[in-house]
C-alpha cells in the first residue's frame, strides 16, 4: 500500500505539511489539529518529522471499542469514522507514536486519512522530503543513497579537513 | 462580484504570484468558480509541489474586503465609490494640472510587489517617463538593489540563483531558503545528498539551521569582516585562483593589501564568529574550490554598510573559483524582447531625478530615485517639491523606514493614487484608489534568468467593471496625450506579442510551454572568452568607478552604526524583516487561516535579555527608539536563537509598524539603503 513516508535528511523543517494538513481539513490552524508534526529541538539542532505510518497491525484499530476505526476500501488508510466514534481516547492511549489526536471541539479522535489519495502535506512539501509511495520505495531511495559520497557532519575540523 | 472565466470547467497551467519564485500551478475551475490551485507537475522550478501560500490566491481573489470600484476620498476622510471614467478623468486632469503649474517632475511613480512582475515595472518606468518626470520609484530601494548593485559592481552582471546543487560547499549569509525561497530547499536538500556541505551564518538561528554543518551567529551587520577574513584566508595560504587574477581581474594588490588585518581574531574581535569558526570555513572553501555557492539574502543589503559586504562576498566567490561555474556567478542572457522602459529612448532632462546627487550610483544603475529622499521633497525640503504620486501596489507607509515621516509626506501630497487590491495603510491615504487585478486575472512574461527559461501566464479569470493594470496606465496616457503613442496597445495581449516580436517567439508558443520555454541554452565561463561587462571588461575588486565618485574604491569594512556608537538609553539592537512563511511583505494578514498561524506581532528576545528585564513570555512591552515606540507582545526564543542584545520584530504587519522605530537617514552611501536590521532600541514593561 500506499503511505506518507519522510526522507528525514530533506526536511528542512519549513512546516508547509503541518500548515497545509491543519488547513485542509478545518480551513484553520493551530498545531493541536494537524496530522503531521515537525519537530525542531534546539538544543540538539535537530529536525524530525513524523505522520501515522497507516500500520498494517492497527493498534489503534484494535484497541477501538466501537470499531469507529477501520481501513478506507480505496487507499488502505486507517480512518476515524466521526459519527461512530465516542470519544473514549483508547486510539490515543494504544499508538505507540503518538499520531492521533482528539479534537476538543468534537470530541472525537482525528488522525491522517491521506486525504483520500492526494495528500496535501506531500503536494506542499517543497524540499521533495515527503513521498506518497510504497515503503519499498524509502528503502531504495536509501540504498541509493548510502551509494553515494557523504561527509560527516561537523562544527570543529573533521578528521579528512585536518589532514 | 461577478466573475468570467475563460473556460467553464476545466484546467488552466499558470505561475503562482504569491511570491517572487513563480512556481507552476495549475488553477481548477468548475462551474466558472476558481475551486482550486494544485502544483504543475513539470516546471523545474517546483517539480511538482507548491507551498501553501498558492492557494491563498482563491482567497485572494474573491476576497470580502477586496476594492472593486474607484474610490475617492471626501473632506472628511471618507471613500465613496465612483465610476472608473470619472476617477481615471479626474486623476488624468489633476496631473494635467501639476504638470502645467509645476513642472512633469513634481509627479513620480512608485512600483511595488503586488500586482505583477516584470511588466509591472516596465507600465510604471514608460508612464513617467512619457509623462516627462525623472522619478521613478520602487520596492526595490529597500530590498533587491543593494544586491544588483553588488553583484554589478564586481562583475557588472548578477545571477540573483545560482544553481546550488551542483556545489561542493554552500554559504548561506542573512537569508532563510525555506521561507524566504521554499523551492531553494529541493536543490539544497539535492546537494545535501551529494555530499554538499552547508554553512549558515545568520543573527538569527532558523530552524534550517539544524540542516548545516556550521552555523554562525555574527552580530549584525557584521558579514563583511567574515567576508574579509575569508579573502584574508585564501590569500594568505595561497589558496585562490592565480589566474583569474592574473587575467581578469584589477585591483587585486589593494584588496590583498586591506584584507591582511582580517586575521581570524580581528574578525573574531569584529563579527562574534569564533577564530578557529572562521578558520575552520576557509579550509572547507580551500577544500572544495571551485564549487562553491556564495548566496546571500536580503540580510546584507539592510546595514548602511550593504554593498560593501556584498562586494566582498562576491570577490571571495570569484578568488575561490566560482565565476563562470554553475553553482557560482555564471551570467545569464536575457531573451531580447522589446523595451517597456524609455530609459534608453527617451531619457529624462531638465530636474534631476530625486536622489541622484546623493546616491548616484542607484540612479546610474539602476535608473531609479531614491525612496527616502522623496520624504524630503514630499514635505518641501528637497530641490522641488513632489506633489504627485501614483503607487502601483506597494505599501511604504509600513515597508518604508521611518513611518511617521513617511504618512506626513504622503499626507502632503497634492495628488496620492494607489492602485490595490485592499484598504492597505497607504490606500487609506490616498486621494484616488483604483482597484488591482490579481496575478490570474492577466497574461504576463516571467523570466526565470537562472534557467534562461521563459513563461507567459495565462488569464484564468476576470471580475466585471475591474480593469487590468495595463489599461489603467493605458487609459491615463490616453487621456494625457501620450497614449498613442507610447501606449498604443489594446491590452496586454497585444503588448505580449509586442514584447515577443523582436525574439521570434510567439504567444502561442509560450501557452503551449507551460513547463517554461528555454530561449537560449546556457553557456558557462564566459569570461573565458568574453570580456565581462564592467566598465573595465574585467572583474573590478576595486571599482574606479566608485573612486571618481569619491566613494569606497574597494569594498572597506565599516562597523556597522551599532557597534560604533553606543547610547546607554538603547541598549539594544533591533534587526526587522525576518519572513514569515505564510505573509509577503504586508500580504496575507487578512487571510483568517493564515492569521491563526501568525496571529499579531512579537518581538522575539533572548531568555537572559528578558530576564534582566524581568520579563515573562507573552507579556507586553514598549519597544523605543530615537523615532518612536511600537507595543507587542514578547516571544522569547531558546537562548541559541538569538544573540543576547538582539531582539527581532517583522516588518509587515499593518497594526504593528516596526518601522515607527527604524532609520530613514543612516543609509548606505552606494544604494541608499536605509538601516533596517541594526537599530539601537530599548525594552519597557508597559505598565496596565
Ligand atoms: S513558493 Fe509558494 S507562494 Fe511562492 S510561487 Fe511557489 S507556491 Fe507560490
Amino acid at each position: 500500500m500506499k503511505i506518507v513516508f519522510i526522507e528525514q535528511d530533506r526536511c528542512l523543517a519549513c512546516r508547509n505539511c503541518e500548515r497545509a494538513c491543519a488547513f485542509q481539513d478545518s480551513r484553520n490552524f493551530d498545531r493541536e489539529s494537524t496530522n503531521i508534526w515537525v519537530h525542531v529541538n534546539m538544543d540538539h539542532r535537530t529536525i524530525f518529522t513524523l505522520t501515522c505510518q497507516q500500520c498494517e497491525a492497527a493498534i489503534c484499530l484494535d484497541a477501538c471499542p466501537t470499531a469507529a476505526i477501520t481501513r478506507d476500501p480505496d487507499t488502505d488508510a486507517v480512518i476515524v469514522d466521526e459519527k461512530t466514534c465516542i470519544g473514549c481516547r483508547m486510539c490515543i492511549i494504544a499508538c505507540p507514536f503518538g499520531c492521533i489526536h482528539f479534537d476538543s471541539a468534537k470530541h472525537i479522535a482525528v488522525k491522517c486519512n491521506l486525504c483520500s489519495g492526494v495528500p496535501k502535506c506531500v503536494q506542499n512539501c517543497m524540499s521533495g522530503a515527503l513521498h506518497y509511495a510504497d515503503i519499498n520505495e524509502l528503502a531504495a531511495v536509501k540504498r541509493h543513497k548510502s551509494n553515494r559520497p557523504r561527509h560527516n557532519t561537523a562544527l570543529l575540523p573533521a578528521k579528512e579537513d585536518r589532514q | 462580484m461577478k466573475v468570467r472565466t475563460p473556460i467553464t470547467d476545466g484546467v488552466v497551467p499558470t505561475l503562482c504570484r504569491m511570491c517572487d519564485t513563480r512556481c507552476a500551478i495549475n488553477v481548477h475551475i468548475k462551474n466558472s468558480v476558481i475551486a482550486g490551485i494544485t502544483p504543475f507537475e513539470n516546471h523545474p522550478v517546483n517539480e511538482g509541489r507548491i507551498c501553501p501560500r498558492s492557494e491563498a490566491a482563491i482567497d485572494l481573489f474573491y476576497h470580502p474586503d477586496r476594492i472593486l470600484k474607484p474610490l475617492k476620498r471626501r473632506e472628511d476622510g471618507s471613500f465613496i465609490e465612483i465610476s472608473h471614467t470619472r476617477a481615471l478623468d479626474e486623476i488624468s486632469a489633476r496631473l494635467k494640472h501639476l504638470k502645467k503649474e509645476h513642472g512633469a517632475h513634481t509627479v513620480g511613480v512608485w512600483k511595488g510587489e503586488g500586482l505583477g512582475f516584470y511588466q509591472q515595472e516596465g507600465y510604471a518606468r514608460r508612464f513617467i517617463r512619457a509623462f516627462g518626470s525623472p522619478n521613478y520609484f520602487s520596492n526595490d530601494s529597500a530590498c533587491y538593489n543593494g544586491r544588483y548593485l553588488g553583484n554589478h559592481l564586481v562583475c557588472g552582471f548578477w545571477n540573483a540563483f545560482p544553481e546550488f546543487n551542483q556545489a561542493g560547499l554552500i554559504l548561506l549569509f542573512g537569508t532563510n531558503p525555506p521561507i524566504c525561497h521554499p523551492p531553494f530547499t529541493r536543490e539544497l536538500a539535492d546537494a545535501r545528498e551529494n555530499g554538499t556541505r552547508l554553512v549558515v551564518i545568520d543573527p538569527r538561528l532558523n530552524p534550517m539551521a539544524c540542516y548545516a554543518d556550521i552555523f554562525a551567529q555574527p552580530y549584525p551587520g557584521t558579514d563583511g569582516a567574515l567576508g574579509w577574513g575569508l579573502i584574508n584566508y585564501l590569500i594568505q595560504t595561497g589558496n585562490y585562483d592565480r589566474d583569474l587574477v592574473q587575467r581578469h581581474v584589477i585591483g587585486f594588490e589593494k584588496i590583498a593589501a586591506y584584507a591582511r588585518k582580517f586575521t581570524p581574531q580581528y574578525v573574531q574581535a569584529q563579527s562574534g564568529i569564533y577564530a578557529h569558526v572562521v578558520e575552520t570555513i576557509g579550509r572547507l572553501i580551500v577544500k572544495n574550490q571551485p564549487d562553491i555557492s556564495i548566496f546571500s539574502g536580503a540580510g546584507l543589503e539592510h546595514h548602511e554598510n550593504g554593498v560593501n559586504s556584498i562586494r566582498t562576498l562576491v570577490i571571495l566567490s570569484c578568488l575561490s573559483g566560482a565565476l563562470g561555474r554553475p553553482c557560482g556567478l555564471y551570467r545569464p542572457e536575457p531573451l531580447g524582447t522589446g523595451e517597456l522602459s524609455l530609459d534608453r529612448t527617451l531619457p529624462p532632462t531638465g530636474k534631476n531625478p530625486i536622489g541622484r546627487d546623493k546616491f548616484p550610483v542607484l540612479y546610474d544603475i539602476r535608473k531609479e530615485c531614491h525612496t527616502m529622499t522623496a520624504m524630503d521633497y514630499m514635505l518641501g525640503k528637497g530641490e522641488y517639491p513632489l506633489k504627485g504620486l501614483i503607487i502601483a501596489a506597494a505599501n511604504p507607509a509600513v515597508t518604508n523606514p521611518n513611518t511617521a515621516k513617511v504618512e506626513k509626506a504622503l499626507k502632503s501630497l497634492d495628488l496620492l493614487v494607489v492602485n490595490d487590491f485592499f484598504m492597505t495603510k497607504t490606500a487609506q491615504l490616498a486621494h484616488y484608489i483604483l482597484p488591482a487585478t490579481t496575478f490570474l486575472e492577466r497574461e504576463e512574461l516571467h523570466f526565470y534568468p537562472k534557467l534562461q527559461r521563459v513563461n507567459l501566464t495565462r488569464c484564468v479569470a476576470t471580475v466585471d467593471g475591474v480593469i487590468d493594470e495595463y489599461r489603467v496606465w493605458r487609459e491615463l496616457a490616453l487621456r494625457l496625450g501620450f497614449g498613442d503613442q507610447y501606449f498604443p496597445w489594446k491590452n496586454e495581449s497585444a503588448v505580449n506579442h509586442w514584447l515577443l516580436a523582436p525574439t521570434g517567439l510567439t504567444v502561442d508558443l509560450l501557452h503551449n510551454h507551460p513547463q517554461g520555454y528555454v530561449y537560449k541554452p546556457i553557456r558557462y565561463q564566459k569570461h573565458l572568452s568574453e570580456n565581462l561587462p564592467t566598465p573595465s571588461g574585467k572583474l573590478e575588486f576595486a571599482s574606479p568607478y566608485l573612486k571618481q565618485l569619491g566613494l569606497d574604491e574597494i569594498p572597506v569594512y565599516r562597523p556597522p552604526y551599532h557597534r560604533r556608537h553606543t547610547d546607554n538609553r538603547f541598549p539594544l539592537v533591533l534587526t526587522t524583516g525576518a519572513r514569515k512563511s505564510l505573509f509577503y511583505h504586508s500580504r496575507n494578514q487578512n487571510i483568517p487561516r493564515f492569521r491563526n498561524v501568525h496571529p499579531d506581532a512579537e518581538v522575539e528576545m533572548h531568555p537572559d535579555d528578558a530576564a534582566h528585564l524581568q520579563i515573562e513570555n507573552g507579556e507586553k512591552v514598549h519597544v523605543i527608539s530615537k523615532n518612536g515606540r511600537l507595543t507587542l507582545r514578547v516571544s522569547i526564543k531558546h537562548h541559541s536563537e538569538l544573540r543576547r542584545g538582539i531582539v527581532e520584530i517583522y516588518h509587515g504587519w499593518e497594526d504593528w509598524r516596526v518601522n515607527f522605530l527604524t532609520f530613514d537617514e543612516i543609509n548606505d552611501p552606494i544604494s541608499g539603503f536605509p538601516l533596517l536590521k541594526g537599530v539601537p532600541v530599548r525594552i519597557e514593561k508597559a505598565a496596565f
